[in-house]
């Protein structure tokens, strides 16, 4: 009993401290010695904040290389550094490439050019189910959490919307404004709503409201600190939390300014919204409120315990049972969304716990609170943007409908478009060449690291502007770089730059677990492709879809996903860790994951209507890595099932090793 | 394939120690005696996480003042934090006099108590950030950065594998320490100096390590697979330059998890041990942790972190007393059976236990009766490998809230660890982006005192 307590208790305490924790990582030391400080100097303005400037495009020597812009300004700081590019990769690496990168999928076996490949990738609904992959780790999506946190039983909703928003190339400042204001643009709709799960699908921490209402409001301190870190963090690239507490020690953003944008995320509630108009929603609303009326009499029963409650019971739940059936579209999915309401943390009726009293419809500023202490409050700060990006009247806009959240989606993508750009510019880039321009993705602020390259920065960021907030654009004029061509074999500059801060050859790369996972089922032939959808258990055996669509849990990560670096849902994550452990090695060797792929590879090639050893592993490593076997792969295959060529278990075992081998894992 | 191993090894080590350590290391990172810098005082290292921080003044750093001035805040006494604190808080616990030193240790380890000849008590211990994250990273990895690698990660580097069917470095934990596997992160180092965490919550070794075992091969069968894989890789290598380090490592990783399936399901199956031993620990997770730890250096682990609990179990913003009390009997037995049994076994002499929080607490009240962080003074402890028993050495001031004479940073503990397993802090480098790094970044000294 007492262990239980304690546990319960270490939760309480461990979700208190750990979002902040996370934020102030490197400013913090900083932060306490100047808590007492009574003057601190104004930190230096960082270099992101500032507008967006056209430098011209640099003089290179080799001018043949160059086959877009950002070869220009890569070219040069190579040269620069006496340094040449690498050579082009050859086409098969490119294709292969090309399609994990577009779609985290293995290449078919067309043989269209590069270029047409680009097209046709980029038109493929996988495309957005990878890069939506990409966007979620920073959104902290999540399907499931535990039974006494918000729900998000319908966070595939949100999931599916941003998959879409990236197959259609929507806008990225339209993908901004729409996760956190759909809900006020102009013809929104009951449909769109599911994009506001970025907020609606937020962590929240358990608040026992038998505890007094200083400490809840801590813990809901705690809840506005994360959304303000997760938009921060995810737009920005600003740690805007770290203001909680004091101002921001490194960057230009002060107390003042985390009150003025946390009001904004004390005036919403996580909410469950209908997807569908009104006169549909109606009848349901109706009927949904009858159900619970009928199920709480049930519960009030339960606790009486008359003598005839098993007949009063089974009337009632008869009663549920003829409304769920009759009611149309009872069932239907709703949006975990947010909607306008005040919330304050007050005592309740009975004076001994506490109340969430929202006030629906209702918005609120915030006092400031000294040192990030709720029940230590002071001038109330109204709710507006950061001060560092004034409009035009030279103030930070005020936000003024509603909650502020449409104000506060207008400012990223006006005042602070400039950064906003820059960060998403970077990221994309990042993510096509596991190194990003500014390799702190999620820091833009002074603690982050210098951009290699700032004027091609400026440059893309201009042009990905100029081109109305197109990812696609981007992806094409990545793509197409002679940069991105290059192979990844290239001694030279392995050794003068093992880091390869000036992109002189391609960083060969580790397949993230998803595309690993969907490469395998690929082989196999069993990946099933069908798109959106409630999420399925990842080590369920029957699940063959994309791992896109594995369950997420923030209480309890499946192994499977754990041990291959998914992150922590519970927390924004920039950028994908890469740990290399025995642990996947076991993985990779035993589990009946793999086993079961290379059961039906094994099969497929040993059906096939050939006398010939060499045609099957000819096929094998088609299949498996669009590419002939080279005569040792073919004498190391012979060796292999030499005397065993009709076995299906060596079979299994051969075609296991070409699943578990690290050109399975690996892209070039 | 062991031609293989053996020649990845050699070519990883040639591009991994630039100078020091390296030409020793050269030829030893993979036996089991590593030529050191100096001769070796401790070979192994086991650490008692206590994450959370506990308060010195309960366990090893009689505070009789705090009684005195229990419920004030003294004038002229700096006892600010992070938080809103309130006065001092008593800390209740009778302290007597152990051993032949007479170190004094509080009523709540009676057991450990026994041990107090073994005890190194660094009293003066600081840290440099009062939040768990930076103060994890700080004892963990050596900086609030969080791209170095961590010091388990050092060690396994710097003095290579002493069991090559087992990590070097192994993390348990009851549940999921706050920051997680940044603290045991291999950073620039070779990935398979990485610590491998292990959640122990359950005990069976196949619920500890997923997939450990092969279901269809028998293991001359499952080796005929693996070559066959490990054949495949070369190939894939050797027509990439032959160098690459993640495509190495991955070699080294599938290697290393064929050997784990034999020898993991030994080493980390408790139920192995005799009955007496398994009384002798207790039955908490923590006491499996420690019996764990035993058995995995005793196989030649070099450094096995304990991490207490879940979170962060010492973390006691409220409640302190009564959650102190719970956790103190929690530790005594099985800390003190780690230390009984590791000397029945002639371990202790060579093996350095540690044992600590990322920082202390405060000495006034926070919630009335919790305390708040404290990165300004706390206690830790040293015991067998070449520290010196029935010490206590450093000093607090007089309520236990700064370290006051003796001052032993975490630079100068890791300075000091790294001393006792025979390498020089400062000639432990790995060269990266153009600069030498090393553990104790550009600090780290250690004290005289405290080796035996």
């Amino acid at each position: 009993m007492q262990a239980a307590a304690l546990s319960r208790c270490t939760r309480f305490v461990s979700s208190r401290f750990f979002s902040r924790l996370l934020l102030c990582a490197i400013g913090s030391h900083l932060a306490s010695a100047a808590l007492f400080a009574a003057e601190p100097a104004q930190p230096p303005t960082p270099w992101s904040f500032a507008p967006l400037t056209q430098p011209p495009l640099p003089t290179v020597k080799n001018i043949t290389w160059p086959r877009n812009r950002i070869d220009w300004f890569i070219l040069a700081k190579m040269e620069a550094a006496g340094l040449s590019p690498a050579p082009e990769a050859d086409a098969r690496t490119l294709r292969r490439r090309l399609a994990f990168d577009l779609t985290g999928l293995p290449p078919d076996d067309s043989t269209a050019s590069p270029e047409s490949q680009i097209d046709q990738l980029l038109a493929s609904p996988h495309y957005g189910e990878r890069w939506a992959r990409h966007w979620l780790d920073l959104a902290r999506y999540v399907d499931e959490v535990p039974s006494w946190l918000d729900s998000t039983r319908y966070s595939y909703l949100y999931r599916d919307w941003v998959v879409q928003a990236f197959n259609d190339d929507l806008p990225y400042d339209q993908f901004v404004l729409r996760q956190l204001a759909t809900d006020y643009l102009p013809g929104s709709k009951p449909a769109d709503l599911p994009a506001l799960g970025f907020l609606g699908l937020s962590p929240t921490y358990f608040k026992e409201l038998q505890l007094p209402p200083d400490i809840i409001k801590t813990t809901v301190a705690d809840e506005w600190e994360e959304h303000v870190d997760a938009v921060g963090r995810t737009f920005l690239g600003l740690t805007i939390a770290c203001a909680r507490c004091h101002d921001h020690k490194s960057d230009p953003i002060t107390a003042a300014d985390y009150y003025a944008i946390a009001g904004v995320f004390a005036s919403v509630k996580l909410d469950e919204r209908p997807i569908v108009s009104d006169d549909i929603w109606a009848p349901v609303a109706k009927s949904r409120a009858a159900v619970e009326t009928l199920q709480k009499k049930i519960a009030d029963l339960k606790k009486a315990k008359p003598a005839d409650l098993t007949s009063q019971t089974a009337a009632l739940q008869a009663k549920i049972t003829e409304i769920e059936k009759t009611t149309p579209h009872y069932h239907m999915p709703m949006a975990n969304a947010v909607t306008e309401a005040a919330l304050y943390v007050v005592a309740n009726e009975k004076g001994v716990g506490t109340k969430l009293d929202y006030q629906m419809g209702t918005a609120r500023d915030l006092e400031m609170q000294h040192r990030g202490n709720p029940n230590d409050t002071g001038e109330i700060i109204p709710r507006r943007f950061l001060s560092a990006f004034p409009s035009s009247d030279g103030q930070p806009r005020r936000f003024t409908t509603g909650s502020g959240r449409l104000d506060l989606a207008k400012a990223l993508v006006e005042e602070a478009a400039p950064l906003t750009a820059r960060v998403i510019v970077n990221r994309v880039w990042k993510w096509h060449f596991g190194r990003g321009l500014v390799d702190t993705p999620s820091e833009f602020g002074n603690l982050g690291e210098a951009p290699t390259h700032p004027e091609l920065l400026e440059d893309l960021t201009n042009r990905f502007i100029g081109n109305g907030w197109s990812i696609k654009w981007l992806h094409r004029e990545i793509l197409q770089s002679a940069t991105w061509r290059q192979s990844s074999l290239a001694p030279a500059s392995e050794q003068a730059d093992p880091e390869n801060t000036l992109f002189s050859r391609s960083n060969r790369r580790r397949l993230e677990w998803e595309a690993w996972r969907d490469a395998l089922l690929t082989a196999a032939g069993r990946l099933d492709l069908s798109t959106g959808g409630p999420a399925q258990a990842i080590s369920s055996p029957t699940n063959l879809r994309r791992s896109l669509y594995g369950a997420s849990n923030r209480q309890d990560m499946d192994p499977m996903l754990r041990i291959h670096d998914v992150p922590d849902p519970g927390a924004h994550s920039p950028w994908r860790t890469e740990t290399l452990t025995p642990l996947q090695g076991l993985f990779a060797l035993n589990a009946p994951f793999i086993q079961q792929q290379a059961d039906q590879l094994s099969q497929r090639l040993l059906s096939l209507p050939t006398p010939q050893l060499s045609d099957r592993i000819q096929t094998a490593y088609t299949t498996v890595f669009q590419r002939p076997p080279t005569p040792r792969e073919i004498a190391a295959a012979t060796r292999f099932l030499d005397g065993r060529q009709q076995d299906l278990i060596a079979w299994n075992q051969y075609a296991h090793a070409l699943l578990a081998s690290n050109e399975m894992l690996f892209i070039d | 394939m062991s031609d293989l191993h053996s020649l990845i090894s050699r070519r990883e080590a040639i591009t991994r120690f630039g100078g020091g350590l390296g030409a020793v290391a050269l030829s030893s990172a993979f036996q089991s005696q590593a030529n050191t810098h100096y001769p070796p005082r401790a070979k192994r290292v086991i650490q008692l996480f206590m994450n959370g921080g506990p308060f010195g003044p309960d366990f090893f750093d009689p505070k009789p003042q705090l009684i005195k001035y229990a419920g004030q805040r003294p004038d002229g006494a700096d006892l600010r934090t992070e938080r809103p604190t309130g006065g001092l808080l008593a800390s209740p616990y009778a302290f007597h006099q152990h051993g032949q030193s007479g170190l004094p240790i509080s009523e709540l380890l009676p057991k450990l108590a026994q041990h107090a000849d073994d005890l190194c008590v660094l009293r003066a211990c600081h840290t440099d950030n009062p939040n768990h994250g930076p103060a994890l990273l700080l004892m963990n990895n050596g900086t609030m950065t969080e791209r170095v690698p961590s010091m388990g990660s050092w060690l396994s580097y710097g003095l290579g594998n002493e069991n090559e069917n087992l990590p070097s470095y192994v993390v348990l934990c009851p549940g999921r320490p706050v920051r997680f596997s940044i603290l045991w992160t291999s950073a620039f180092l070779p990935a398979e100096h990485q610590g491998m965490y292990i959640n122990h919550s359950k005990l069976s070794p196949k619920d500890m390590i997923p997939w450990l075992q092969n279901e269809r091969l028998s293991t001359p069968d499952q080796r005929r697979h693996l070559d066959l894989i490990q054949e495949l890789n070369q190939t894939h290598l050797d027509t990439r330059g032959g160098a690459d380090l993640a495509l190495n490592g991955r070699i080294q990783a599938m290697e290393t998890a064929f050997r784990m399936q034999s020898a993991a399901t030994d080493a980390f199956d408790v139920t192995r041990e005799p009955e007496k031993v398994r009384e002798m620990y207790g039955s908490s997770h923590f006491s499996n942790g420690c019996l764990l730890a035993r058995r995995l250096v005793e196989r030649g682990v070099r450094f096995v972190q304990v991490y207490y609990g879940n979170g962060q179990p010492w973390d006691t913003h409220s409640g302190h007393d009564a959650k102190t009390r719970t956790l103190a009997a929690d530790i005594d037995r099985p800390i003190a059976a780690l230390l009984s049994d590791l000397k029945q076994r002639g371990l202790l002499d060579d093996t350095l236990i540690v044992w600590g929080g990322e920082f202390g607490r405060t000495p006034v009240s926070e919630n009335g009766n919790g305390r708040d962080h404290n990165p300004h003074g706390f206690s830790m402890w040293l015991a067998g490998g070449g520290a010196r028993g029935g010490t206590a050495y450093g000093a607090t001031d007089d309520f236990g809230f700064k370290a006051a004479v003796d001052k032993m940073h975490i630079h100068d503990i890791h300075a000091t660890l790294l001393h006792l397993l025979g390498i020089d802090h400062e000639r432990l480098t790995h060269r990266y982006a153009g600069r030498d790094f090393r553990l104790t970044d550009v600090h780290g000294h250690v004290p005289k005192a405290i080796l035996a």
